[in-house]
């Protein structure tokens, strides 16, 4: 008890301490999640109607950063996959920042889910014994595997650290079942993630048993990306040294799993626009626009650009085992997925509406101050876990060792 | 995130303040309101409350249609025999009776046609179906001129009764209440008849059970007799304003795009 | 934040039942679990919930009787799974809170299903005008909001409008590829009788229009709903005599049943609802027109404030053409008996296997 006393108050120290450039960080941070503070304020005072949600298009910027971060969550099994079960060596050394990253990601998700909630109050609902927890609803049952994989992470992540600072050793009997245990369940999180709108026949667009897979290649594109621009700025501004091995093995997997996402994009295209049915408009709206409404063609343009391109470049060895190159082709591709399955799939999936109406869907500033406040909490939180983390790797916190917590 | 969960209730429970009803100005036009009910120029009702804050009707601001009935057998009379209606229990079909409404109906009987038929023989067949062009009774019936009735094989006395003006004639050349057409009109038209005693054809308010009271819509309601062709369209129900579209959805300008532009194949 | 906070001023002398809820509204964390409370203490763990949450209700402010009201209501369980004592107690509430807001006396019916009766409904997609009298009948009746900002006005049923379509001699010999032989016709796209264009925002002068025709929509009542299937708190569900139903307190907000719904029949409330006082229609049901808040879905429920009570629902009474017609499957007699047996009859989106129990039949 009293050495969890003294993890919580070293660890809590550690993360709270910084020079200028921490502070200025987490203070630009927190005045964008004061920034969604208020307007989430102002969604539950005003409603929805603050947001460029309509009842043609009631899913928006919110729901498509939820299912992008459940990618994101997803992601990091591509540390964890092959640290446990190939025993790489550099990524069994940083498998915890990839936990401590599902972990953030997780938290995201939960915030876009209160975000886009009409009545985040009543969300007890579906927590029994309170509420009724319906087997039925892919919702709630990506509820549950979201909230099992927090936990799943959440324990093998911080139990490893505590192992660390006590000095002790890892249990692996039970340690090692559930970390096999959440490799299988991070692809489950998004699997479930994709039925949710892939089991909707109303919605055409989604409706194809593709949805998943496709989920799943593109998380472990995004996800990835994400994991390597994080450990080159760790190797950049802290003494914590990540091997380049776990890097070059990152980018190889973002490499064809962007080529299977691609790959499979392709296909839907295909299929799709060779039939042209009217269960295509979803698709056509989106690619070249309906009734002369197009509000979402450059967006999937320029992500189809971005993910042809990142891909080339990330098939050439030299470029992507370029450090200097690297970080910028890791943007493209995020940035690439975050549109492709975010709103260049949320969006037209509601145009047209099931009765056939075109209409368009414009984010608010009330919609972006949240999103952006959501991803600025999250990035919050990441700089925290990542700093505990890596300060109890290095040996920066220890237990009977507060001293070297100064330093 | 057990925390951030509460925290999110909480906030949005904080929220949970705001009424619904807005104010409302108290003001009450003192004028009446009157609105038709199926077509214009057939019955109409007159707005009245029948307790405080419950209308008998509720009219459209935009085109003076009834929208809504607080009371469905607000003026109506038991409907009266009808063959084939025997499952029905008695005074559960009732209609809403025009004649009351007509202002010459009356006099129709009496100042004009005073029970004298024309001098054909035999007298319901006339030698051309063209109705005699007389001042007076275009004046009150535009539509005697121009017949849409048939597409000219009927005239007037083939519906009205010969000898008794203000009634129409039924199956046996008896006259029957105006408030009643359907007994005339199932002469010819006997499938919209059928349907229309069982409840497919026209329009019934009241109680949906079987044997539940209704108000019934009769012929006369809804078509205009004089005119049922209502021109080219050939549809039997005449032109009328729409009520309001509906509001567009945030974002949208106009819905004209649905029209200009037809989806690209 | 609180402007419009005191409806009881002028109600209050009318209702002298708002002086229970009076010291309700000190512990709020209390009222209306008299019954309830029993489930509430099974599950333990709820009171710390209830009492953060009534810690929240206390700072806010609670001298007002109606708001006392309100915060009980956030306790109440999914309507299916209360007591007929729980569902007294609800509806009690309900009258309360809408009287004193409405400023008239309302009444919230909680009739149940009664044996032997499903409803159904037909249409007659020949007779229909486009005249839109259904969807604002819908709108007088229940209680949408019907405000001026964008998503403020919610209606229920659309009236599409389906054009007629023109051939063309001239389109005869185009098309393309132009040469070997024409695939795809000049006139292929032609839009005769096109169904579910969307277009329900015409305004002519007069309908119905030479070159149209009509299809109202609305909720088809499902016998097998999607929607119901997708709700993760079950708060929307199948009735036993046909209408599919939502218990607006329950409903999260999280409008999967909207995205889930083939037939665009789902609403939401984008803010708390424009209804104003004298329009309001005072006669509702728990699971119908009773007015709704801010953030819960909403959808036509064949008044079932009126058909409980053996009435037709206010769209098939201001059809001026008899196009709507209501009545119980299970009476052969009914008027939608009837025309299932004697018409032509198709269901929307039949290939989806929902089951509606709306029908389209033509002369």
């Amino acid at each position: 008890m009293q050495q969890l006393t003294s993890f919580a108050t070293d660890y809590t120290r550690y993360v709270l301490t910084g020079g200028t450039k921490f502070y200025a960080w987490m203070g630009s941070l927190a005045v964008l999640i004061l920034g969604m503070m208020y307007v989430f304020y102002l969604q539950n005072t005003d409603g929805l109607i603050v947001t460029g949600m309509t009842s043609q298009i009631h899913d928006g910027l919110y729901f498509a950063n939820l299912v992008f971060l459940v990618g994101v969550a997803a992601g990091a099994v591509t540390i964890v996959f092959p640290a446990y079960v190939y025993h790489h060596e550099g990524m069994h050394k940083v498998t915890v920042l990839g936990e401590m990253l599902a972990i953030t990601a997780v938290i995201m998700v939960m915030m876009f889910v209160f975000a886009h909630m009409g009545r985040p109050d009543r969300l007890w609902h579906m927590i029994p014994p309170w509420g009724i927890y319906s087997f039925s609803s892919m919702l709630g049952w990506d509820v549950m595997v979201l909230n099992g994989y927090l936990f799943l992470n959440f324990i093998c992540g911080f139990y490893y650290l505590w192992v660390k600072y006590t000095g002790g050793k890892v249990n692996n009997k039970w340690f090692m079942p559930l970390v096999y245990v959440s490799i299988v369940w991070a692809l489950s999180i998004h699997t479930v993630t994709a039925f949710l709108i892939s089991t909707m026949p109303a919605r055409p667009m989604w409706f194809h048993s593709m949805m998943p897979i496709r989920f799943i290649v593109t998380a472990f594109a995004a996800g990835p990306c994400l994991i390597i621009l994080a450990f080159l700025i760790v190797r950049k501004n802290t003494k914590f040294w990540i091997e380049d091995s776990a890097i070059n093995l990152l980018s190889t997997i973002v490499t064809w799993c962007l080529g299977l996402a691609i790959f499979l994009t392709m296909s839907e295209i295909v299929v799709e626009l060779y039939a042209r049915t009217e269960h295509a408009n979803g698709l056509y709206y989106l690619m070249f626009g309906l009734h002369g409404l197009t509000g979402l063609v450059p967006w999937f343009w320029s992500s189809v650009f971005l993910m042809l391109t990142s891909f080339v470049l990330f098939l050439i060895p030299s470029v992507r085992t370029n450090y200097k190159l690297l970080p910028i082709l890791c943007v493209m591709t995020f940035t690439g997925i975050w549109i492709e399955k975010g709103m260049g799939l949320i969006v037209p999936g509601f145009i047209p509406s099931p009765i056939g109406e075109v209409t368009e869907y414009y984010p608010t500033f009330v919609e972006v101050l949240m999103t952006l406040g959501i991803w600025a909490f999250g990035f919050f939180i990441l700089t925290i876990l990542l700093k505990g983390a890596i300060g109890i790797l290095q040996g920066d916190i220890k237990y009977r060792g507060q001293a070297a917590a100064a330093k | 995130m057990i925390l951030a969960f509460c925290c999110g209730m909480m906030t949005s429970a904080v929220a949970q303040e705001q009424k619904a009803a807005a104010q409302a100005p108290t003001a009450q036009a003192p004028q009446e309101t009157v609105c038709f009910e199926s077509r214009k120029g057939a019955s109409e009702v007159t707005k009245r409350d029948l307790k405080p804050g419950w209308p008998n009707v509720k009219c459209s601001p935009k085109t003076g249609a009834a929208l809504w009935y607080g009371d469905p057998y607000d003026g109506t009379v038991p409907m009266g025999k009808m063959p084939g209606l025997d499952k029905i229990p008695e005074g559960h079909a009732v209609v809403k009776p025009r004649s009351g409404n007509l202002a010459v109906l009356p006099l129709c009987g009496t100042a004009c046609h005073n029970g004298v038929g024309p001098k054909f023989s035999p007298p319901t067949l006339p030698k051309s179906k063209k109705p005699v062009p007389i001042p007076t009774m275009e004046g009150l019936l535009p539509d005697a001129k121009d017949l849409q009735h048939g597409r000219g094989r009927i005239w007037c006395l083939d519906c009205h009764h010969t000898a008794k003006r203000n009634m129409l004639v039924d199956n046996y050349g008896d006259p029957v209440s105006i408030d009643q057409p359907q007994l005339l009109c199932g002469k010819c038209h006997g499938d919209k008849m059928r349907d229309w005693r069982d409840g497919i054809h026209g329009k019934r308010i009241g109680e949906f059970a079987s044997t539940g009271k209704k108000r019934w819509f009769t012929c006369t309601e809804c078509h205009n007799p004089h005119n049922v062709q209502d021109g080219a369209r050939n549809k039997g129900f005449v032109q009328l304003a729409p009520e309001a579209p509906p509001q567009l959805p945030k974002g949208m300008k106009d819905a004209k795009h649905e029209r200009v532009h037809g989806i690209a194949h | 934040m609180t402007p419009n906070e005191s409806p009881s001023a002028d109600s209050v002398q009318e209702k002298p039942s708002q002086c229970q809820a009076q010291p309700a509204a000190a512990d709020p964390s209390a009222p209306g679990l008299k019954t309830s409370r029993r489930g509430f203490l099974k599950a333990g763990g709820a009171l710390s919930m209830s009492s953060l949450m009534g810690t929240a209700a206390l700072m806010v402010q609670s001298d007002d009787a109606a708001a006392a009201v309100e915060w009980a209501e956030h306790f109440q369980k999914n309507y299916r799974l209360m007591t007929d004592a729980e569902k007294a107690e609800a509806r009690a509430r309900l009258e309360r809170r809408y009287s004193s807001e409405y400023g008239k006396k309302v009444t919230v019916d909680t009739t149940g299903p009664q044996p032997g009766m499903l409803m159904g409904y037909a249409l007659n997609i020949r007779k229909c005008i486009g005249c839109r009298r259904c969807v604002h009948a819908c709108v007088e009746e229940n209680n949408q909001s019907r405000g001026e900002r964008a998503g403020e006005k919610i209606e229920w049923i659309q009236v599409l409008r389906m054009e007629r379509g023109e051939f063309s001699k001239d389109k005869m010999n185009q098309g393309y590829p132009e040469g070997l032989g024409i695939q795809v016709g000049g006139n292929a796209y032609t839009p005769a009788g096109q169904v579910l264009e969307g277009q329900y925002h015409y305004e002519p002068q007069a309908v119905p229009e030479k070159d149209a025709t009509y299809m109202p929509i609305a909720c088809m009542q499902c016998e097998k709903p999607p929607c119901v299937k997708v709700c993760p708190v079950r708060t929307t569900y199948r009735e036993a005599d046909g209408p599919v139903v939502i218990d607006y307190n329950w409903c999260i907000g999280c409008r999967m049943c909207m995205g889930a719904c083939p037939y665009w029949a789902r609403r939401i409330n984008l803010t708390t609802p424009v209804l104003p006082k004298e329009e309001m229609n005072p006669v509702t049901h728990y699971l119908g027109n009773r007015p709704r808040m801010r953030g819960v879905v909403e959808k036509c429920h064949w008044c079932l404030q009126r058909s409980r009570q053996g009435r037709y629902p206010a769209c098939v009474e201001v059809c001026p053409v008899g196009a709507r017609k209501f009545g119980n499957l299970l009476d052969p007699e009914s008027e939608v008996s009837l025309i299932l047996a004697r018409k032509n009859v198709f269901r929307l989106k039949a290939e989806l296997n929902t089951f509606p129990k709306f029908f389209y039949f033509y002369d």
